[in-house]
């Protein structure tokens, strides 16, 4: 109940911080729009670029099965650094880092993990909502899932009935999540943006930019895969408030 | 008159001679056989066999038709089926494992291919290469739009394009041609026919070969490879007593292909050899029962087998080797019946055994095989000369497949007569593909595992016993078997001739599809990739306008201009993409990253598919000079070919094909040797504009010229 009065505030608010700043505007052509309130600083986007996701190393030379580690990259947001990549093997090591709230959010494949529910020990959660990143400017009071709890998966459709999907708080899959697959092409799904809670209970907005080194423009599906590029958005106040500099872009 | 053109008029008689001798119920209401006087009617009305299964006049069909003649083949320099197809309206070529027929929107898959009524076997991913047939020797082409699975059963979903090789005539004939052309692509064509009153025998051989071409010469090896390709046909006709006539055919194809590849990471260089071989055997008994009733049976039996090897160039170990090889044999019977003039009733049984085998197909365990047995009735009333209705009903029960019931209906109006009006509803179906039967097949570098309906529990028991199966999602014992792919189509259009040198056609389509067979996930397997099947999921529809002119003026005694304009407009939608573009929820992300909010209005259909799309086929023909003219292209709009913004279509420039216009001329000269001698000589131009897609439109070369010299007995 106090998360949902605490959505119908903040709506309020804004709109009025920003009626009251369009009047200012109109009579008078250079008001200072803090006149009212204090403005929050616009946040800024952050990049992280080319994050492995555990990689194929090689090709088996007998199956010529691809090889990797099956293991995820744990990734901070607040630091905007690798916690623990996917290359590093030593289980002592996993299993410290894994264990800890410093890591947000991980990534194995085409699969993103959040540290929470059973994933994590933290307290993240997300959401993907269908708009654009940059037009995201307030996380919403609700719908975030813990990893394990989502049971809103697109179940597969089968002349045997429908089978669950993956109870991932972002659906694994093509089409389901945050990519489309086709024709060798892992492509994130333009106007999806994923909205989380960090593993310390901060609010953030994500989008993926590309799954491949070096972030190829136009995707190159012959690039190495399994490397993330992608921005977000961290409000590291507590509040919602995912307003950044390229809104109105 | 020359004497080239009085022989193809004396041919054309003969030929519609034979079909009155056939086609024994002709009424006047069913269009008699024109008398030959004039080139013109006998051009415009001439007989067709593929919309009905039985002989009529091309005005009498109530479903969209159009006919090719081998004169039209010949004088626009065609050697290929793909070079006839790709200019007639409403059709388009798209490159997808070989040169596919799109008819309607749908892809190759969904057309049926023909020769003399038998269906042509041997498809890469659903296309069927237009391209690996010859013209050569084919007396016409009849194409269908619209289905007619009502009669042919499964892939005559989108349409029908039957291959028509006239029975031998009477008297000698031969012919002998070679071309040569850029690229060193050449095409030699034998034909000798002889034939009396009861019995007669026709042999066609045909060499074509090409060089290949290299569009992308900045990478190892060519777009298209060098090839040599040699087709062999035998056509006979015995009428064994007055009532029964024995008909055979035969056809052969060798094809050789050399190519070399370099391959994309270790830059390791590989010899490409590839080997086709096709036969089929159409063997035919026509029996006249009475001046009413007529039987066909029909045996047919036909065979297509490839092989290919990769083999390194320095080490001579070979790095990949498939083959593929299937067989198809059918037995039929059609009873042809007529009651009183004004009632035809076609009723036809017959069994279809099909087997393949090959590196992806049986390997482990028996080839797979399976039965088709089918029933098809027709029935026309020709209720007045204003009006005619057409039903039709075909049941398919398949080994491998839900049986199904495929009907159509059609009906023309004829108000007056140089107007005619026509509509049609009606089903068709396509069979899963073997893939989608039959495949067992497990990627060795992704590690997943892909299996048709078929060996699906097999496999995953197999699977399961090795430890490989982490999780089945569902109960896979309980899956039903697959269902055939199929569509309801309507189609509305006219004809309207308001003067004798202008013809005007429409026709407006609708085909609403679903069932269509998608992969998805079955179980996940220990490896962490996943195990996939095959099942009926998607929707789409097509919808559009097709529109041709025929311009025919008479322009001197000896001078005729025969020019026709065909424009296509389409709409090929699949049904989740259009729901999504409605809700609001898809969006694409320019190459600056900015995400926009996409509509209905920027979807340009599914890839492959022009919005729009013209044709032009003209020919000036001077009969006093026995010179002929001809100019032929076409035009498509752009088209989508893949998605790199993750929304599924088409959308960002880098997405799309551009547009782009072939035209190619071709001027025939005939001149007489001595008596009873002709030279025919061509010289052509394709592709004058030279456009070229080396990776997206890999069969388009550039500009092209050739000279031909044909030396008719």
């Amino acid at each position: 109940m106090n998360q949902f009065l605490s959505t119908k505030k903040v709506p309020a608010l804004l709109l009025k911080t920003s009626f009251s700043a369009v009047i200012c505007m109109i009579i008078f052509a250079a008001c200072d729009s803090t006149s009212t309130e204090p403005e929050p600083i616009p946040l800024e986007t952050q990049t992280a670029s080319d994050v492995p996701a555990d990689p194929v190393s090689g090709r088996d030379q007998t199956t010529g099965r691809a090889i990797s580690n099956n293991l995820f990259t744990l990734f901070d947001l607040d630091e905007n650094k690798i916690i623990l990549s996917s290359s590093v093997t030593d289980p002592t090591q996993r299993r410290s880092d894994s264990t800890a709230t410093v890591w947000d959010i991980g990534f194995r494949g085409t699969t993103i993990i959040f540290n929470g529910g059973e994933s994590g020990p933290g307290e993240a959660q997300a959401q993907i909502l269908t708009q654009p990143f940059h037009e995201v400017t307030e996380a919403p009071g609700d719908g975030y899932i813990a990893d394990g709890k989502n049971t809103t998966c697109p179940p597969i459709q089968t002349p045997a009935g429908p089978v669950p999907g993956s109870t991932l708080a972002i659906c694994t899959g093509s089409g389901n999540g945050w990519y489309n697959y086709d024709s060798d092409l892992i492509s994130p799904i333009p106007g999806r943006t994923i909205v989380m809670k960090t593993a310390t209970g901060d609010y953030a907005s994500l989008r993926i930019l590309s799954y491949y080194q070096g972030n190829p423009n136009p995707p190159d599906s012959n690039a190495p895969s399994r490397y993330y590029t992608f921005e977000y958005i961290l409000q590291a106040d507590g509040s919602k408030d995912l307003r950044n500099t390229t809104d109105g872009s | 008159m020359c004497d080239r053109h009085r022989r193809i008029q004396i041919r054309l008689h003969l030929i519609w001679r034979i079909f009155t001798v056939l086609f024994f119920f002709a009424t006047p209401s069913l269009g008699q056989p024109v008398p030959s006087d004039s080139a013109r009617t006998v051009q415009m009305n001439p007989m067709v066999v593929t919309a009905t299964r039985s002989e009529k006049t091309l005005e009498d069909v109530s479903v969209p038709i159009n006919i090719v003649t081998a004169d039209v083949i010949e004088r626009e320099g065609a050697l290929r089926l793909g070079d006839v197809l790709a200019n007639q309206t409403g059709l388009a070529l798209f490159d997808d494992h070989g040169s596919g027929l799109q008819i309607q929107g749908f892809a190759s898959d969904y057309t049926l291919i023909l020769l003399n009524g038998e269906p042509i076997i041997g498809r890469t991913a659903g296309t069927l290469d237009v391209n690996r047939i010859t013209v050569r020797g084919l007396s016409r082409l009849e194409i269908v739009r619209g289905p007619s699975s009502s009669l042919y059963g499964s892939e005559a979903l989108a349409g029908v394009v039957n291959m028509i090789i006239a029975p031998p005539l009477e008297g000698i004939k031969g012919s002998a041609s070679f071309r040569l052309g850029s690229y060193q692509t050449s095409d030699m064509t034998f034909e000798m026919e002889g034939g009396l009153k009861n019995a007669g025998v026709r042999l066609v051989v045909n060499r074509y070969g090409s060089n290949g071409y290299d569009l992308t010469p900045e990478t190892y090896g060519p777009t298209t490879p060098s090839f040599a390709d040699w087709t062999g046909d035998l056509r006979g006709r015995i009428a064994l007593s007055d009532r029964i006539l024995f008909r055979l055919g035969a056809r052969g194809t060798v094809e050789n292909q050399e190519s070399v590849f370099a391959s994309l990471n270790t830059e390791d260089r590989y010899n490409d050899e590839g080997r086709r071989l096709e036969w089929s055997l159409h063997p035919e008994f026509e029996i006249r029962l009475s001046d009413r009733f007529r039987l066909n049976t029909t045996f047919y039996g036909t065979s297509y087998q490839t092989q290919t090897y990769h083999r390194h160039q320095e080490k001579g170990f070979t790095n990949y080797e498939d083959r593929f090889d299937q067989t198809y044999t059918k037995a039929e019977v059609q009873l042809d019946m007529l009651w009183g003039g004004e009632n035809v009733t076609n009723v036809g049984v017959g069994g279809v055994g099909e087997r393949i085998g090959g590196s992806r197909y049986g390997a482990i365990g028996p080839n797979p095989e399976s039965t088709l047995t089918y029933f098809f009735a027709q029935h026309e009333w020709l209720a007045s000369s204003l009006i005619h209705f057409n039903a039709s009903l075909r049941f398919d029960n398949h080994s491998d497949y839900t049986a199904r019931l495929t009907p159509k209906f059609s009906v023309l109006l004829r108000p007056v007569s140089r107007l005619r009006l026509r509509a049609s509803i009606g089903s068709g179906f396509k069979a899963p593909a073997f893939r989608q039967l039959y495949l067992s097949f497990t990627n060795p570098a992704g590690g997943y595992s892909v299996f048709g309906s078929v060996p699906m529990n097999e496999g995953i028991r197999r699977l399961e016993a090795e430890g490989q199966i982490k999780q089945t999602l569902f109960d896979v014992s309980r899956l039903e078997s697959l269902s055939a792919e199929s569509s309801v189509a309507f189609n509305l259009g006219g004809f309207v001739e308001p003067f004798s040198w202008l013809a005007l056609q429409a026709n407006v389509f609708h085909n609403n599809v679903q069932d269509l067979i998608e992969t998805q996930p079955v179980a996940q397997k220990t490896n962490g990739s996943f195990v996939y099947g095959y099942f009926n999921l998607d929707r789409i529809y097509t919808r559009g306008i097709e529109l041709e002119a025929r311009i025919k003026p008479q322009l001197e005694p000896s001078k005729l201009l025969d020019i026709t304009l065909g424009y296509q407009f389409l709409q090929a939608r699949d049904r989740k993409i259009v729901a999504a573009l409605k809700g609001g929820t898809l969006y694409g992300r320019r190459s600056s990253g900015q995400d926009y909010q996409l509509d209905l209005g920027d979807y340009t259909g599914m890839f492959g598919r022009s919005p729009h799309s013209a044709s032009v086929r003209a020919a000036y023909i001077h009969t006093g000079l026995d010179l002929t003219l001809s100019v032929q292209g076409r035009w498509r709009s752009r088209y989508g070919y893949r998605d790199i913004d993750g929304n599924q279509l088409a959308n960002r420039t880098d997405e799309f094909v551009p547009s782009y216009a072939v035209l190619g001329a071709a001027v025939t000269k005939t001149f007489s040797v001595i008596q009873g001698f002709d030279a025919v000589v061509q010289i052509g131009l394709d592709n004058a504009f030279d456009h070229t897609y080396p990776t997206l439109v890999p069969s388009l070369p550039g500009r092209r010229g050739y000279v031909s010299l044909q030396l008719d007995l």
